[in-house]
This record gives C-alpha cells, sequence and structure tokens, in this order.
C-alpha cells in the first residue's frame, strides 16, 4: 500500500487527535502497517511519522480502509470496521507486519466479550483519541499519538483491577505494536458506563439548579478519590505501584519546572488579546507567588496517579462515582505521566475543574454559580478526601497539605493556559481567571 | 508486552546530552562515605529534570584502584563499594523508566595484573591462559612505542620474576596489555561486552583503544588489526543489540580519529571524542580570537553519517594538551595553569569553573559554543553547577571531590562521618559547598544551573545542533566566532563574542535574504536579513543564538 505524502499530511493534520496544530509538518510517511481484514473492504492499521521542520518527529496510529481499490484514511468512518479489532481481541490474534507484529489480547474473565457486535458509534469530542461504543455495552478506547512503553490507561485500570478498586469500568481487552519503530499500546477495550452522567455536564446542569445537591455528591467524589490513592499505593511489592519517598530535591525540581513553565507560558502571551489583559505582564507576580509556597515544606509520599483528574473524567451512575481516563495528560510524554507523583496533583487537578465548572456554568448554561460555590465545592470534596486518603502518602499537617496543594493547582493553571490557546482560544479566559486569583491571593495573604 | 522505554532510534546518541559520572563521588546511598548504585538511583529524578539524556559512568568493574577503575580485576563484577551486579541492573532499568540511556566505561586493552587471567598467565606459562598476555624473553620489541606515562614508567616492558619474563604495558605497570593476536582473548572480550549488553547496558566508551595490537617497526598505534577487531566488535552489536553505541576514546588528531568510525559507512564505532576543540576553546576565550576553533573545525574531516563526535568542555582527567603545539601548550600553562600543582602529565588538572576564574559570562559562552558544534556534549558531574577543584589532592582527585547537593553536612553527599568521606566536599568560601550546591540553584531562578537546564532543554528542541551541517561564517571581526547549522528546514545562526569588550560585527547572510532571524531564547525577531552585510551587536562574552525563519 502506498500513500500520497500530501494527502497523508493534509489528513492526519486535520484530525481533532492531531496535537502539534502549531506546529509546521515537513514530511510524513507510514512507518508500518498491519492488515486487520483481508476481505473487501480491508482494513488495515498504520503507523505515521509526522515529522516537524524542526526534525522532531511524532508517531500517530491510523486506521484506514481500502474499498475498491480506493484508500480511505478515516477507517472507523464506517462502523461495520472498529469490531474487528475487537473480534481481534476476542481471538487472540497476532498480527504480522512488516516491521513488527499487532497483538490482540482478551482479559481473562471479562464477560462483555461473548457477543456478536451489532452496533457501534464514535464518541464525539475527543482531544487525543478515538473511542468507539459499540451497543453501549463495549467502549475500544484508540491511542493516537503513539509512545514507547505501556500505556498507563492499560496498566492502571489492570492494577486497580486486581486490587479490588471498584469506581471504575472493567477492562476487557487490549492491543498493541511491537517492532522496529517502538513497541506501544495501541487500544484498550472497556466496560461502557451506560446510563452515566457525565462528571462535568452534571456540574453545569447542577451547579445553578441544584447546588445543595451537587455538593454533597463531591463530598461522595472525595472519598472514592481519597479510596483510589489509597488503593494505588496499596502493593509494596509491585515495583511500578509501590509508594516512595521522593528524592530530596523533589521539592526543587517541581518548583524549578514550574517556575520556568510559568515563564515560557508568559513569554508566549500574545498582548494584543484582551481575554489574557488580566495576567499579561504579570509573569514575575505569579513567580513571586510560587517561591513563596516552596519557600520550605514536606512533600509526602509519590505514589501512581490518575494524572489527568477534573469532572470530564468522571460519571455519576447508580448513585456513584466512576473514574474514567487513566491515561495521564495527553500532552505529557508517557514516561512523565508513568512517573511517581505526589496524590495531591490529581486533587489539585480536581480542585482547578471546580474553579472551571463555575466559570463554565455562567459561559455555557447561562446560569450563575451561587456566590462562594466553588469555596463550599473544594471544602466538601477535602473533607471526603482527607476521611479515607491513606495519610502517610500526604505531607504532615494541614498547612503543608495546603501549600502544595497550591502550588500543583498553580502547575494546573498555567498548563491550562498554554493547552488553551494552544487548542481553544476561546476559553483561554478560564484559566486567565484562574491564575489572576491566584496572583489576588498573594496580594491579599502575606 | 514487554517493556521498551525508546523508540528504535540508532542514531539517538547523534542528539543527545550525555553526563559523566564518577560513582564513587556522587552520591553515597548506604552512609559509607562513597558513592554507590544506591545512591545514584536517588538522583536519577534530578538528572531526568536537567535534561540528561545518556549517563556515562566512569570504570565501576571489580579493581584494586591503583589507576581509578581503570585497571580491572574481575570483568563480571562491580566493585564491592558501588554495589552488585544486581544493583546495576536496576540502576539501569530505573533510569530506562526516566528516559536516560547509560553508557560505561570499558578498558579492552589492558587487565590489572591482579586479574586472574594475568596470575595465571604468569604461573603457569604453558596453562591455558599462558599465551593471553604479550610476554617476551627480552625488553627489545616494539622499541618504536612511545611510553605514554612518562612521569612513573620507565619503559613499557617490566620484568615479571615469577615466570621469568618481560610482559607489555602501554600504561602503568601493573596494567598487563591483552595479547590480542590470541584468538581467544578476542573471544573472551567479546563475551565481556555481550554480559553487559545483556544485562541492558546501551553502550561503552572504549578506553585506550588505539593500542590493542603491537607490530614491531611501527608506533604500536591505530594498526590496521585493531581496526579489524572493532569491526567486529561493531558487527557483533549491529547484529545482536540494536540502538547501543561504542565510543572511542582515541586521544589523536581529528584526521586519525575518524579512522576509528570505520569505512564510509562507519562499521567501526559510533562515536569518538572531538580532543582537539577544547584546549583551543580555552585559548580562543582567553586569547579573545575565535581563530583557534575556525582553525581546528576546518582540520576536522567529515565523518559517516551515522557517526558523531563527543564533545566536552571539561572531563575526569586533566584538560589534555597531548593535541596542540609546543608554543600553544606553553600559552595555556601560562594562562591556565599558573601554580605548577595544576600541572599533570600534558594537560592542567582543574574543573571549569576555576579554568574560568568562576566567569558567569565566560562560562555560560564556553557552554554556548560547545552546544552549538556539531557533535554530542557531555557535561561533567558537578561543572553544572560551577564546581571547583582541590589542585592539593594528588593524581586526578582534585577534579573528582563529592558532588555538592545541599548546604548541609558532608554536602548533603553523604550521612557518613566526614573523617569516612573518601575524599572531603570542597568547603573553600568560593566554591565550598554551602556556597555552590544543587539545592540552593535549584531555587535561584537565575541560577547557573537553571540557566543550563533552560539551555539544554532548547539544545534538545532543535535536532540540528546533533544533526544539522556546519558551516563557518568569518567575517572580518576575529573576535567573533559564528557559524550556520542546518538541518531540513531548520536554520540556526550562532554568533559568538569571545572577547571581554562589546563587539559589532557584519556578517554576509546573503544566502538568506528574506529570512527573519528570531533569537532563540527570548523568541524576539530581529530585522529580516537584506541585502547589505547583517549586523550585530554583542556585549562583552555576549552570544546570539538565531533560528532563520520565513517571515509570518
Amino acid at each position: 500500500m502506498s500513500f500520497d505524502e500530501r494527502s497523508l499530511i493534509e489528513h492526519v493534520t486535520q484530525q481533532r487527535w492531531y496535537g502539534a496544530k502549531s506546529r509546521a509538518v515537513a514530511h510524513s510517511q507510514v512507518l508500518d502497517s498491519v492488515v486487520l481484514r483481508t476481505a473487501e473492504p480491508q482494513f488495515a492499521l498504520a503507523l505515521v511519522e509526522m515529522r516537524y521542520e524542526t526534525g522532531a518527529h511524532d508517531i500517530y496510529q491510523l486506521l484506514y480502509a481500502l474499498r475498491e481499490g480506493e484508500l480511505e484514511l478515516d477507517g472507523l468512518a464506517d462502523p461495520a470496521l472498529p469490531r474487528e479489532l475487537v473480534s481481534a481481541m476476542r481471538s487472540g490474534l497476532t498480527l504480522q507486519g512488516a516491521e513488527g507484529i499487532a497483538e490482540f489480547r482478551p482479559i481473562e474473565g471479562f464477560a462483555g466479550l461473548g457477543r456478536e457486535l451489532i452496533e457501534a458509534r464514535s464518541v464525539g469530542a475527543e482531544q487525543s483519541n478515538t473511542s468507539i461504543v459499540f451497543d453501549e455495552e463495549l467502549i475500544l478506547k484508540v491511542f493516537r499519538r503513539l509512545e514507547p512503553g505501556i500505556n498507563p490507561e492499560l496498566e492502571m485500570l489492570r492494577f486497580l483491577t486486581e486490587h479490588g478498586y471498584p469506581n471504575i469500568a472493567a477492562l476487557g481487552g487490549w492491543y498493541a505494536y511491537s517492532g522496529g519503530p517502538l513497541g506501544a499500546t495501541l487500544g484498550i477495550l472497556q466496560e461502557f458506563v451506560r446510563g452515566g452522567l457525565d462528571g462535568w455536564e452534571l456540574a453545569l446542569d447542577e451547579i445553578g439548579r441544584a447546588p445543595e445537591r451537587f455538593l454533597a455528591r463531591l463530598g461522595r467524589l472525595g472519598e472514592v478519590t481519597g479510596r483510589m490513592h489509597t488503593a494505588l499505593a496499596s502493593d509494596p511489592n509491585e515495583p511500578a505501584f509501590c509508594s516512595e519517598t521522593p528524592s530530596v530535591e523533589s521539592l526543587g525540581l517541581l518548583t524549578a519546572t514550574v517556575d520556568e513553565e510559568i515563564e515560557r507560558v508568559f513569554l508566549d502571551l500574545p498582548d494584543d488579546d484582551e481575554r489574557l489583559a488580566p495576567i499579561v505582564g504579570r509573569g514575575e507576580e505569579v513567580r513571586e507567588h510560587l517561591r513563596l509556597l516552596t519557600h520550605a515544606g514536606a512533600t509526602g509520599k509519590i505514589i501512581r496517579v490518575h494524572g489527568d483528574y477534573h469532572l470530564g473524567q468522571t460519571m455519576w451512575v447508580d448513585d456513584d462515582w466512576v473514574i474514567l481516563d487513566f491515561e495521564g495528560e495527553p500532552a505529557r510524554s508517557l514516561t512523565e505521566r508513568r512517573r511517581k507523583r505526589s496524590a495531591l496533583r490529581d486533587v489539585a487537578g480536581m480542585l482547578r475543574s471546580f474553579a472551571y465548572a463555575a466559570s463554565a456554568a455562567s459561559l455555557q448554561h447561562e446560569t450563575e454559580a451561587p456566590e462562594g460555590w466553588e469555596e463550599q465545592a473544594r471544602a466538601r470534596f477535602l473533607d471526603g478526601y482527607l476521611e479515607t486518603v491513606d495519610p502517610a502518602l500526604l505531607p504532615a499537617g494541614q498547612p503543608a497539605i495546603d501549600r502544595l496543594l497550591a502550588v500543583f493547582e498553580l502547575e494546573k493553571a498555567v498548563y491550562e493556559l498554554r493547552y488553551e490557546l494552544d487548542n481553544r482560544p476561546e476559553w483561554v479566559g478560564i484559566p486567565v481567571a484562574g491564575i489572576q486569583r491566584l496572583i489576588e491571593q498573594t496580594t491579599a495573604t502575606p | 508486552m514487554s517493556e521498551q522505554w525508546f523508540e528504535r532510534d540508532p542514531l539517538w546518541f547523534k542528539r543527545a546530552i550525555f553526563y559523566e559520572i564518577h560513582i564513587r563521588g556522587f552520591f553515597d546511598g548506604n552512609d559509607d562515605g562513597a558513592g554507590d548504585f544506591r545512591g545514584l538511583m536517588e538522583k536519577l529524578d534530578f538528572l531526568q529534570w536537567l535534561g540528561v539524556d545518556c549517563i556515562w559512568l566512569l570504570p565501576m568493574y571489580a579493581s584494586p584502584l591503583r589507576d581509578g577503575g581503570y585497571d580491572i580485576a574481575d570483568f563480571f563484577a562491580i566493585h564491592p563499594d558501588y554495589g552488585t551486579v544486581d544493583d546495576f541492573k536496576e540502576f539501569v532499568e530505573q533510569s530506562h523508566q526516566r528516559g536516560i540511556r547509560v553508557i560505561a566505561d570499558l578498558v579492552m586493552n589492558h587487565t590489572s595484573s591482579d586479574h586472574p587471567w594475568f596470575q595465571e598467565s604468569r604461573t603457569d606459562p604453558a596453562g591455558p591462559r599462558g599465551d593471553w598476555y604479550v610476554w617476551s624473553d627480552t625488553d627489545e620489541l616494539y622499541r618504536d612505542a612511545r611510553v605514554i606515562f612518562v612521569d612513573s614508567e620507565p619503559s613499557n616492558w617490566t620484568f615479571d620474576p615469577v615466570r621469568g619474563q618481560y610482559y607489555w604495558h602501554r600504561f602503568f605497570h601493573h596494567q598487563p596489555d591483552l595479547n590480542y593476536e590470541n584468538p581467544e582473548v578476542q573471544e573472551a572480550m567479546l563475551n565481556v561486552l555481550r554480559f553487559w549488553l545483556d544485562l541492558g547496558i546501551d553502550g561503552f566508551r572504549l578506553d585506550a583503544v588505539p593500542y590493542l595490537y603491537e607490530r614491531d617497526g611501527t608506533n604500536c598505534e591505530n594498526l590496521p588489526e585493531t581496526h579489524e577487531y572493532l569491526k567486529r566488535v561493531r558487527a557483533e552489536i549491529d547484529a545482536r543489540y540494536p540502538d547501543r553505541v561504542l565510543l572511542a576514546e582515541a586521544n589523536q588528531w581529528p584526521e586519525d580519529v575518524v579512522a576509528y568510525f570505520g569505512n564510509s559507512d562507519g562499521d567501526e564505532c559510533h562515536m569518538a571524542f572531538h580532543f582537539p576543540v577544547m584546549p583551543r576553546m580555552f585559548m580562543a576565550v582567553r586569547r579573545e580570537d575565535a581563530t583557534p576553533m575556525y582553525e581546528i573545525l576546518e582540520r576536522t574531516p567529515s565523518i559517516p553519517h551515522n557517526a558523531q563526535w563527543g564533545l566536552f568542555l571539561r572531563n575526569h582527567d586533566e584538560l589534555t594538551l597531548e593535541m596542540v603545539t609546543d608554543e600553544e601548550r606553553d600559552y595555556m600553562y601560562t594562562e591556565y595553569a599558573k601554580d605548577p600543582r595544576m600541572k599533570i602529565n600534558l594537560g592542567i588538572r582543574r574543573r571549569l569553573a576555576p579554568l574560568l576564574d568562576n566567569g558567569r559570562d565566560e562560562i555560560e559562552l564556553m557552554h554556548a559554543i560547545l552546544f552549538s558544534l556539531p557533535g554530542s556534549p557531555v557535561v561533567y558531574y558537578g561543572d553544572e553547577i560551577g564546581m571547583g577543584d582541590n589542585v592539593y589532592l594528588g593524581d586526578r582527585d582534585g577534579v573528582r571531590t563529592p558532588m555538592q547537593w545541599t548546604g548541609d553536612r558532608n554536602a548533603g553527599f553523604s550521612r557518613a562521618d566526614w573523617a569516612q568521606l573518601y575524599l572531603q566536599p570542597l568547603m573553600d568560601p568560593v566554591y565550598g559547598y554551602q556556597a555552590v550546591n544543587i539545592e540552593a540553584q535549584l531555587r535561584t531562578p537565575t541560577s547557573y544551573l537553571r540557566w543550563l537546564h533552560r539551555f539544554i532543554a532548547l539544545r534538545k528542541e532543535h535536532p540540528v545542533f546533533g544533526l544539522g551541517t556546519y558551516q563557518p561564517l568569518r567575517s572580518d571581526n576575529s573576535r567573533i566566532f559564528a557559524h550556520i547549522r542546518r538541518w531540513e528546514e531548520d536554520i540556526v545562526l550562532c554568533v559568538h563574542n569571545v572577547a571581554r569588550s562589546a563587539q559589532a560585527v557584519q556578517l554576509d547572510l546573503s544566502e538568506y535574504v528574506g529570512l527573519v532571524p528570531e533569537e532563540m531564547f527570548g523568541r524576539t525577531s530581529f530585522p529580516a536579513i537584506g541585502d547589505l552585510p547583517y549586523l550585530l551587536t554583542f556585549a562583552p562574552r555576549g552570544f546570539f543564538w538565531f533560528q532563520l525563519r520565513q517571515p509570518r
């Protein structure tokens, strides 16, 4: 199969999951492909390399179809084809490419694979993957940008399942490539959570309408989160998961990393965007705030964490929360995402998410969060969290917890700022407001 | 699915930042006063943060340590001070988890006289190892081979009263040369390589590689047989161990060193150090004249596409002055080794910061030049914070003092008693651990460490520095060192002022008319390149790196 480089570049760069929208692509080529279905229409997966002008590159997974000699670069558009991926898992196939192999494996004891799949629909609005739902029972997540190593989503779900953590959707199978270009997880199959309400949507819905009810749900979310961290740190014999004491430098390294990220983001801020007006030119204030927070402090333990924790990764179903998407922040490298970190990093992500929700409720749903809602949401969540989390994982004493939490919130807000600038400029006002609030806090509290 | 930490990338080393570690001096993980693998593992987060792609370990093997571990007594064992083979394996895995590769020093030319092979060879001449070393009834052979350690060794032959014969050694007399004429020795050394490669190591720095074979009537360096053997080693690696690297230590002129890359497809070592460029950088900065830089790079032949130079400012050895003229050496001694204690063999035993009088501008400028050149830079542990040296310590120990992690007891290097430390950390007011340490520099946004961290990140964003072509850009201002690096669409202009005074230069950029130079640190656009020579002005010891971009 030969690919036309120009149409390949055009196709990939137009996808939602394409992560380098601000970079100029110099070249593109298919590194390997593995045929999944030889009957008409043919269906195959390909590893596509995108080379940028600077010479850096990324590898993406493409699923394509060949129908009557016509190449269709979006092979998932035809709902019949992704089924092939699931049946390959069910059969535990190993398929050969030119440079390596693709392995498809089921998880033993997973019941959902037993029957024929009828319907398939794709899930919209995803940033970095493509997901297909089959018969409202199974969900297949196809990872697009590939990096060598096991994907944390597969690794985490497997661990949490084995250690009896209930608030997740069961893992059903996975497929992976290994060979010349790299070895990487390509996708996973999970139980589809039916009738669930997306935590983010639920928040926007209830913030104005039923704020008290949602606050109660957040208390529960805190508990579920605390238990998740306790479970993740529960196996001292599993090197990839056991809790560790961070190195002496860890707080210094964290501070330096966040500090430089602040510096870089502020350097890149366009000065003609009025949505940025509240923070433009105030990078030094933000850095000063960071220095105050990290002047001294304890770090607690480091453990495997969710890594990209916010309301959008949760679902309310059958009167409880289910936690989704253990892939980590897609913009970070895979080794970064698999690193152990403070559990408070997840907590900070969720707290930032409350700020987001409060702003988005008025932006999108035209309902205003009640006065003081965000503070209450934080308090409820933290109460629930501190009740269930193993205290040995956190720094000793509330002031130390608060300080470290604030560092992670700042890190998060700065990350959001860059993310929105690169991907969704119309959302940029939210992290701007968040950072502005943090600076103003500095001036308020000595 | 098996664990794979890296993309297949046979050329990873061309874009890598190397970091050289003296294990004994890095971090003490078991409180016995000397660094070890346990301790090293605790500091991997720091190295990852710094942006290190590959750790280069000084010799870690069992050894009587009469030559800093370059006298190996067992190729298959870790020195007990450092840990065990299992510790080493775990260290490699933990490094890989952080995206860091590991290479280690390996001495193929000789062993320690304590090695059981040598003991067998001297006591049982007719036995299986009788012919594993180079024995002779007289000390007459190979007279044209120079003595390298002139300060301590009168001859390359030493009489062994046990066997009643002379044995050959190119270095210290306690380091007998292996006899590579013997096929069993060739195979034994391949087994050593396989052992460590199977444990996951990403390659070797091959110490003293030009001396493997001897041939009467020659200087016994760089012999064809030596190259033949290296080709055999490379073929074995290419066949069984993808993405591993061989780095040759051959302190020779670049035109001689290129032979160690093999033929035009590169069938010997992947990398070799470029020794002569380093003293010329120091010379250029001291003389305020970039000419020596331009000259040595002109004298550097092109290398195979899959090969790379290793570049460094300082390392664990002396700043070697073998590859300069006598006149240049005198100049270097006068300028950089005012105290005779600073000299050793043909070199200067000092660290980077003291060599540059601790001048921040000078240290940054030297790194800028180093990072701009075609090759992969090596950072020597401690130089990332500007550690000092102690010229009163013997041999090269002065540049091997404990890493200064904090301002606490023992510089945060060890929890052992002060007196128990293998060497005491520096305590002087300028370079001592209370003034110069990782912790303090991490916390200070303007520190040298933080600057280097950002600089490393910048270099890594642009593969052009590792992969691109080099084109010198001479001007009529000899105080300016300017050149263009180019790879695919990325064009980078690097201009450095080696003078102590402000300078202006007009560069001929007619090839790039219409492009806009964008300064790479602050991403500030400069005026577009027009038909006139491009004028730039510099602060003393200042430099600019620009990416030449299409106008937006």
